[in-house]
């Protein structure tokens, strides 16, 4: 039981580059998840089939597989196509380009059904009150639609922490790579309980995660607004 | 750095063989888990004390731990606890003998039979409650009324997200290798490492992947269109 404790300790700091890898693909995907999402839901028939295309692609790949792809595959790539070299990029890198194409994939589909959850005639009310159309999305639907993909959103970032332990394959040193290390360096002496310890800390991050978002969907749903006004606030 | 084609072809076929093994994980642990994952559920919305609070631990821990490590884990400890367990019982069975498939079908099992639980649990709180009580009062037992009323009707509802978990169970099983299991993964990872031809190994298995997973989906389309009938309205 000690030893857990040790090891739980050992592996804490490098927590810092399972959050970096996390954070930052969780934010380029939510940008390239909104492009995709502006694509299908927009008028361009070209770029609406291209979007929902590389969806079901991204759907139907395994992490591990893109992983390698990925890894092997974008420095050849940059080095045929361009004359870049690449290979002086850390492996965080390869990892967060993999996520972010995929968080991109499903975070679009989730901003799409988010979207079309909200009552077209809302948008239309809005407008019809004098707002202009930006105006009309940023304040009227974004917020509802924010609200419904919450549990959703949950999901797909727990989905990223523990896809994302696929990252010591390639050589990556977050929580899981360490782990990974010890074993080699002890040579599987306290293989349990290295991974006992590992299984802690990403267990208790899930229930925070899982926490969080049960509290945002509670602090930020629609559904309770004739309580009081709306439970809605910014910022 | 020429893109060798003829390697990426031949691999595709050889990872091809892997996909008897891929199907073999999947649709077994599939099948041991959908009527452990429905019993759970059961058990967990009975509130039964203790049983379903042991099962919410159990699914909680299952769906916020990486696979990778729960295969880690058990891979490792299964072999150690299971020898123990058959010695003290005086089971006849040399468990480092066993192959590792069955360990990869116990692994995956437990993690589908997690997702599942939680699947049939929101799918049979879609079914009403007087719809049990109805059957009983026509003299149904519970287990009856399970059979022909309620469970037809969650299945239609859980179906599409049976796919989806279908298919995760796929994608999943491409874990396999860290058990040396043979599957699709695995051979394609055995060609790309004798070659050395990393990319053409892994789009071979990318768009063998893509394949069978649409295949997949296309026939649970086919039968959520033939199941639709026990929707209501």
């Amino acid at each position: 039981m000690n030893r857990i404790i040790t090891y739980v300790i050992t592996l804490l700091p490098y927590l810092a580059v399972t959050f970096q890898y996390v954070l930052t693909s969780l934010f380029f995907g939510t940008i390239f998840g909104f492009v995709l999402a502006a694509a299908k839901l927009g008028k361009n028939k070209a770029l609406k089939r291209l979007a929902i295309g590389y969806t079901t692609v991204m759907r139907c790949t395994p992490s591990i597989v893109f992983l390698f792809l990925i890894f092997y595959g974008l420095p050849v790539l940059f080095r045929t196509t361009a004359g870049i070299n690449i290979d002086g990029l850390g492996t965080i890198t390869f990892v967060i380009i993999t996520f972010t194409l995929f968080l991109g994939a499903s975070l679009s589909e989730i901003m799409r059904s988010a979207y079309e959850s909200v009552d077209r005639g809302q948008y239309e009310a809005a407008v019809s009150i004098g707002l202009s159309s930006i105006q009309a999305f940023r304040e009227i639907i974004l917020p509802q639609a924010f609200a419904v993909s919450l549990p959703n959103m949950g999901n797909t970032i727990l989905f990223l922490l523990k896809e994302g332990a696929l990252g010591y394959i390639i050589g990556l040193i977050d929580i899981m790579g360490k782990a990974y290390l010890i074993n080699g360096n002890e040579m599987g002496a306290h293989i349990l309980e290295v991974y006992l310890a590992l299984s802690l800390i990403y267990w208790t991050l899930s229930i925070g995660i899982e926490r969080l978002f049960k509290y945002l969907e509670g602090r930020f749903s629609f559904e309770k607004e004739n309580k009081d006004t709306i439970t809605y606030r910014r910022g | 750095m020429d893109f060798d084609f003829k390697f990426m072809i031949d691999t595709f076929f050889m990872a091809l063989k892997g996909i008897p093994t891929t199907l073999m994980l999947t649709v077994t642990a599939m099948l041991i888990a959908l009527p452990a994952g429905f019993f759970m559920a059961v058990v967990r919305r009975s509130k039964t004390p203790a049983a379903s609070q042991l099962i919410a631990v159990y699914v909680s821990y299952m769906r916020g731990t990486p696979l990778i490590l729960q295969i880690f884990l058990l891979y490792n400890l299964l072999p150690t606890v299971l020898n123990v367990l058959f010695q003290a019982l005086h089971i006849p069975i040399n468990i480092f003998n066993v192959s590792n498939s069955i360990y990869a079908i116990v692994i995956f099992s437990l993690c589908e039979t997690a997702i599942l639980e939680e699947v049939f649990r929101s799918a049979l709180g879609t079914v009403d409650k007087g719809q049990l009580e109805a059957a009983s009062t026509v003299g149904l037992s519970p287990f009856q009324g399970y059979i022909h009323i309620v469970i037809p009707q969650a299945l239609v509802s859980a179906l599409p997200v049976l796919c989806n978990t279908t298919t995760d169970l796929i994608k999943m099983t491409s874990l396999a290798f860290n058990m040396s299991v043979l599957d699709m993964t695995a051979i394609a990872k055995i060609q790309a490492a004798m070659q050395l031809s990393y990319i053409e190994a892994y789009l071979s298995i990318f768009f063998l992947y893509l394949i069978l997973v649409l295949v997949i989906e296309r026939i649970f389309g086919l039968v959520e269109r033939r199941l639709r009938i026990y929707q209501k309205g």
